[in-house]
């Protein structure tokens, strides 16, 4: 569903992104790991066509984003580290805004219920500003705009910064349900734990390069968290 | 997509509380304008209301003496209505008179300045043609609060204050980049914010202006308001599109929301306030109008040579204009009115080739300053709306030239009355002014220009701030 | 204390980016305009000189001619051009150059200059004074806006306090700085201006002139320093600098654009002109009254008739036709004195509002002293209209009174040069800058009070509000 091939970037001299192979399939959890810079927010801004590409492409099923990127748009979803709405609209006026902006108007009030529903918003906070919303109440709205969408690719950046640990849960269990509904993830996150809890590949990146790429099943919480100190040092 | 993000942008406006105050204030702004410019058109027409009696009145008493002169009263010569000279002189001048055009209201231009009416007599051109009307010279020097006033100062600014953080508040808020993640290109989201903000002022202004101009009683069906009409709704839109063009252009660079007003505002400064004034002072320092001291000074030593020669000069004259030689040449010598035509005739024929390079080199220097004007679209804008309601400097040289034309007719009416020394009896026959009101293919002709000179450069404005937008750093 | 943040002020604000380019720009156009404003003055001069001198000589050689017919044929007086136009041109373009003095009339001023321009002119010529009143106190407010509110913002106002700086004197001491600042851009202008105004020794205009320039210079300095306390006071109060620069450029497009044309409708609303049609109307019906001008022969025959102790005007040793005509002028010269002090009196009970309306927008008192000061208001022009009317007046009494001492009956009285001589050359004095400044008491006063309030707010906003 996702997949880049040679994505490099380089701004003034310095590369940020050193030739990024790397495939998401449908259902796959794909976790980026790596320090601050080390290329992960990066790949998720070439993915959204924010900024072009030095060499090589990035494709969203099948499609080259830099020649589809209005087409492209249509498959992906995008959870940023702070999902910022409008704030003098309510939760589902926001819903209704996106939802029709990624050609998906005429939604019905039940219909938004039902996806307010199923990422875990009660249906009283539907009407509330988005400014009285918690971090993890807007980012569940964000993930609704993304199954509203019917988006076969999320890209999320930092998801579970600041969430306490029963949002963190609850994020969790999101996830494993929209892998089970064959959305393709690639998720850039700092949380180990997290990482090993819902995904199903990591891969770990340093200074742009992808330097290993294993499946969870490979390790156990303790492993992962050795492997990856491990290609952390220089 | 495009009605969503304009239905969208409609709710984020109208739920900012400044918005709506300032917007009142434009609203009572526009309605103050167009009442003071109805208010001045009312003023002239009283004025020309109060002429055109006196002129009726002083026909009747002149009749009223002419019939009692019949019935055998006395007179002293200067006041005899019968007299020829004193009936195209002193007794019986007509009024020639500018009425206001049907959209005047929109704009008081320069018709605080430029006479509007002038009575005609036999007296020189350059008697009849100086009177002014009565203004306090400190009113003229500051200008009035009419529509033009404001829209040619307030609409950009309020264009730019609701345009000119358009990208750059969603960048800061955080939204910008969920909304391009959606297949949504960065051109068709700002062209729907501008096309909104666009329909929001532009409406505001038409509605508010039409309601202000029903109001105030003026009939918007007229032969002659629809076409002025269309042309200053032209303007209207041409000039929001150029200031709307910059702030799109702003947006597209990708600036703060801090450093747009900055560069708008200095925009706004440059174009409105900076840039007329420098170039009205390289105006008065590179083409200075002549000298009317000078004139004052030609005109004086013409008439004195002319009145020198007095009596030849009416030898002169008859060899001129043998028509009017009746048989007793000696007699008319001695006539004081007679020979008073002819050295009137030979000063204006000394005079004029003075008068002529005068007035050659006075439309040369307004010509060029004429096509400097495009150097600011806040010129432009002033020529047009000025154009549009009538007030400008062109209908008035129309309106002067129609006068020359019925100042020639006049004379041309008495001088052979004068001459053949008959008795004028009928105060009806003496010729009357109507102004002939311009085509609306002239001004459209005049404003037009100045509509491309604002249409042009906003749409080079939009097209490189669309092109920009690709280089727009989203994150 | 003061002073030493002055000098830190000072320094800062030199060391700014920001301030260099736009003091850089208000140099370069105040400098240009003087430039400009000098050209105008210097042509103007000089045909003023040369129609002077021609109008003159016209009427001195004048040939035999019945004084009556001198006297219609008349004389044309010119308004010179103050050499302080060159800062403020005032009403000048809109006021006619030239008048003709002839007898039974008083005619108006022709040929206003504007008149022959076209329509952008009315957007106002880049004068000295529009870069006085106009671009300078953008400037002020421009480098005054973030002054407390920005310090407060970067944090730094806190450490001065912390370290025991008192409110008042760092109110103070920002205004002396920005004053000082503001005097260091201005004073190149200004002295080229004092040098260009010494070397325009013509027309005998110098004797007055450094005190209008120390008043104009005054003035000014009066309403920078009451605008630069409006800003500081504001940026003291404001809660952020963006607020600061908000209200301030509200404040200035007010005061600067909007207030003269607002105020200057209101005025005309509470005291109107007549139309030109209704003055001429009503001036033509007073001046044509026989009954009265009979009244006046009939008292002027037997006055005469007393004291040459004779019952007849065949009688009289000197000829009555010219005390007919002396009184023909009298009756007239009431008549206009009547009308046209009227309507003069209500253009300066308008001019007077404005003056009094500066309480809420100090523009407008700055902008009437300028013009007054620089003798391009409406009152200085009255004043020339009333002087050339005295001159007319004083040709008539003097023709006049040629005919009736030497017209005998029977005969044509031709009189030549040796009367043409009798009358002396126009000459006009403007009026002292004291006369000047009585004009405008209540701008004066306006501006005062702006300053001294502005500064009251500005202290108190400084102790109380500085603090978070």
């Amino acid at each position: 569903m996702l997949e880049a091939q040679a994505l490099t970037k380089r701004y003034n001299g310095v590369t940020a992104l050193d030739a990024l192979t790397l495939t998401v399939a449908p259902g796959d959890v794909f976790c980026l790991l790596g320090a601050n810079g080390a290329g992960k927010t990066t790949t998720i801004n070439l993915f959204l066509n924010f900024i072009a590409p030095s060499s090589g492409v990035a494709l969203v099923n099948g499609l080259d984003v830099t020649r589809e990127p209005l087409e492209t748009k249509k498959y992906l979803a995008y959870i940023p580290e702070t999902v910022m709405l409008y704030r003098n609209l309510t939760g589902l006026e926001n819903l209704e805004y996106f939802a029709a902006l990624a050609g998906k108007p005429d939604l019905s009030r039940a219909r938004m219920l039902a996806y307010f529903a199923e990422v875990g918003l009660a249906a009283e906070a539907a009407d509330r500003r988005v400014g009285t919303y918690s971090k993890g109440m807007r980012q569940k709205v964000g993930i609704a705009i993304a199954i509203a969408k019917g988006a076969r690719a999320l890209l999320l950046d930092e998801p579970t910064s600041g969430l306490d640990p029963k949002a963190s849960n609850e994020f969790s269990d999101l996830l494993r349900r929209m892998s089970a509904n064959g959305v393709a993830v690639l998720m850039a996150t700092h949380d180990l734990f997290r990482a090993k809890e819902s995904g199903t590949r990591v891969g770990i990146m340093k200074h742009g390069t992808l330097v290993a790429q294993h499946t969870t099943d490979e390790f156990g919480h303790a492993d992962l968290e050795r492997v990856y100190l491990e290609h952390m040092r220089d | 997509m495009l009605p969503r993000i304009i239905r969208h942008e409609w709710r984020a406006l109208t739920a900012d509380a400044t918005l709506w105050v300032v917007g009142a204030v434009f609203v009572i702004a526009i309605g103050y304008g167009v009442w003071n410019g109805a208010h001045w058109v009312r003023f002239q027409r009283a004025a020309i209301a109060t002429a055109t009696l006196e002129e009726s009145e002083r026909y009747g008493r002149l009749r009223q003496q002419i019939e009692e002169l019949a019935r055998g009263g006395t007179v002293s010569p200067f006041a005899d209505p019968r007299s020829p000279s004193n009936a195209g002189g002193r007794l019986g001048p007509r009024y020639a008179v500018l009425p206001p055009a049907a959209l005047a209201p929109l704009a008081v231009g320069q018709s605080d300045l430029l006479p509007y009416y002038f009575k005609v007599s036999t007296d020189s051109r350059d008697a009849v043609v100086s009177s002014t009307e009565i203004e306090n010279p400190q009113r003229l020097l500051v200008g009035r609060f009419d529509l033009a006033f404001v829209l040619i100062f307030f609409y950009p600014i309020l264009i730019l204050a609701l345009a000119y953080n358009m990208l750059s508040a969603e960048q800061e808020q955080g939204t910008l980049a969920l909304a391009l993640s959606q297949p949504l290109s960065l051109a068709t989201l700002l062209s729907g914010k501008v096309l909104l903000r666009a329909a929001v002022l532009v409406g505001t202004v038409v509605l508010c202006t039409l309601a202000a101009l029903v109001v105030g009683g003026v009939d918007l069906a007229s032969g002659g308001a629809l076409p002025r009409l269309a042309l200053w709704l032209g303007a209207v839109v041409g000039y929001g599109a150029f200031w709307f063009g910059a702030a799109m252009l702003a947006a597209s660079l990708g600036l703060g929301s801090a450093a747009n007003a900055t560069v708008l505002a200095s925009v706004w400064l440059m174009f409105v306030v900076v840039l007329p004034a420098v170039f009205n002072l390289a105006a008065t320092t590179f083409f200075p109008v002549p000298s009317r001291m000078e004139l004052v000074q030609a005109v004086r030593v013409a008439s004195d040579e002319a009145n020198t020669a007095g009596s030849a000069l009416l030898a002169q004259y008859y060899e001129d204009h043998p028509e009017l030689a009746t048989g007793d040449a000696a007699q008319a010598m001695n006539d004081f009115n007679v020979v008073r035509v002819a050295v009137n005739d030979d000063v204006e024929r000394r005079v004029r080739p003075v008068i002529a390079r005068y007035e050659a080199q006075l439309t040369r220097q307004q010509q060029l300053v004429d096509r400097l004007r495009f150097i600011s679209p806040a010129v432009l804008m002033q020529s047009a709306l000025y154009d549009v309601a009538g007030t400008g400097h062109a209908r008035h040289q129309a309106f002067l030239r129609q006068v020359d034309a019925y100042h020639a007719a006049w004379r041309g009416f008495f001088t052979p009355l004068i001459f053949q020394k008959a008795r004028f009896a009928d105060y009806d026959t003496t010729p009357r002014f109507t102004f002939e009101e311009e085509a609306p293919s002239t001004v459209a002709g005049r404003v037009l220009p100045a509509l491309a000179g604002l249409f042009l450069p906003a749409l080079v404005l939009v097209w490189i701030a669309l092109a920009r937008l690709a280089r727009f750093p989203i994150v | 204390m003061i002073l030493r943040i002055a000098r830190k002020e000072l320094l800062d604000l030199l060391r700014d980016g920001r301030f260099r380019v736009l003091a850089g720009l208000v140099l370069v156009v105040s400098l240009v305009s003087l430039g400009a404003g000098w050209k105008a003055y210097a042509d103007l001069s000089a045909q003023h000189r040369t129609a002077r001198q021609a109008t003159r000589e016209q009427w001195l050689n004048q040939p035999k001619k019945n004084p009556h017919s001198a006297a219609h044929y008349g004389v044309y007086a010119f308004k010179p051009a103050s050499p302080l136009a060159m800062i403020d041109t005032g009403v000048d373009p809109y006021v006619g150059v030239a008048v003709w003095l002839e007898a039974h009339k008083q005619n108006e001023m022709k040929y206003r200059p504007a008149q022959d321009r076209t329509a952008v002119q009315r957007f106002g010529s880049m004068t000295g004074a529009e870069v006085l009143q106009v671009l300078v106190p953008l400037f002020i407010v421009l480098m005054a806006f973030s002054a407390f509110a920005g310090e407060r913002e970067q944090g730094t106002l806190r450490q001065l306090l912390s370290v025991g700086a008192r409110p008042r004197d760092l109110a103070l001491g920002k205004a002396v700085g920005m004053a000082s600042a503001l005097a260091l851009i201005l004073l190149p202008a200004t002295l080229v201006c004092v040098v260009a105004l010494t070397l325009s020794t013509s027309e005998g205009l110098l004797a007055d002139d450094p005190t209008r320039v120390l008043g104009l210079s005054g003035v000014y300095v009066l309403y920078f320093a009451a605008l630069t306390a409006v800003s500081l006071w504001v940026s003291a109060w404001a809660s952020s600098s963006r607020l600061a620069l908000v209200v301030l450029l509200s404040f200035w497009f007010a005061n600067s654009v909007v207030a003269p044309r607002v105020v200057s409708d209101l005025a005309a609303w509470l005291h109107p002109t007549p139309s030109a049609v209704e003055f001429q109307q009503a001036l033509d019906a007073d001046l044509n009254d026989p009954a009265e001008m009979e009244q006046r022969l009939a008292r002027r025959r037997q006055e005469l008739f007393r004291q040459y102790h004779v019952d007849s005007e065949a009688a009289l040793p000197i000829a009555f036709s010219g005390i007919s005509l002396q009184e023909g002028e009298e009756h007239g010269n009431d008549v206009f004195d009547r009308h046209f002090g009227a309507l003069f009196d209500q253009y300066e009970r308008q001019n007077r509002t404005t003056q009094w309306a500066a309480i809420v927008a100090p523009t407008l008192a700055a902008g009437g002293l300028s013009m007054g000061l620089s003798g391009t208001d409406f009152a200085q022009h009255r004043h020339f209209v009333h002087a050339a009317e005295a001159y007319r007046r004083g040709i008539q009494r003097t023709l006049n009174g040629a005919i009736t001492a030497n017209q005998k009956p029977g005969q044509v009285y031709l009189a030549g040069r040796e009367l043409w001589d009798q009358v002396a050359p126009f000459e006009y004095a403007p009026p002292p800058t004291a006369w000047v400044l009585r004009q405008y008491l209540p701008a004066l006063g306006v501006l005062l009070a702006w300053l001294v309030g502005a500064t009251a707010l500005l202290l108190r906003a400084a102790s109380t509000a500085l603090v978070d």
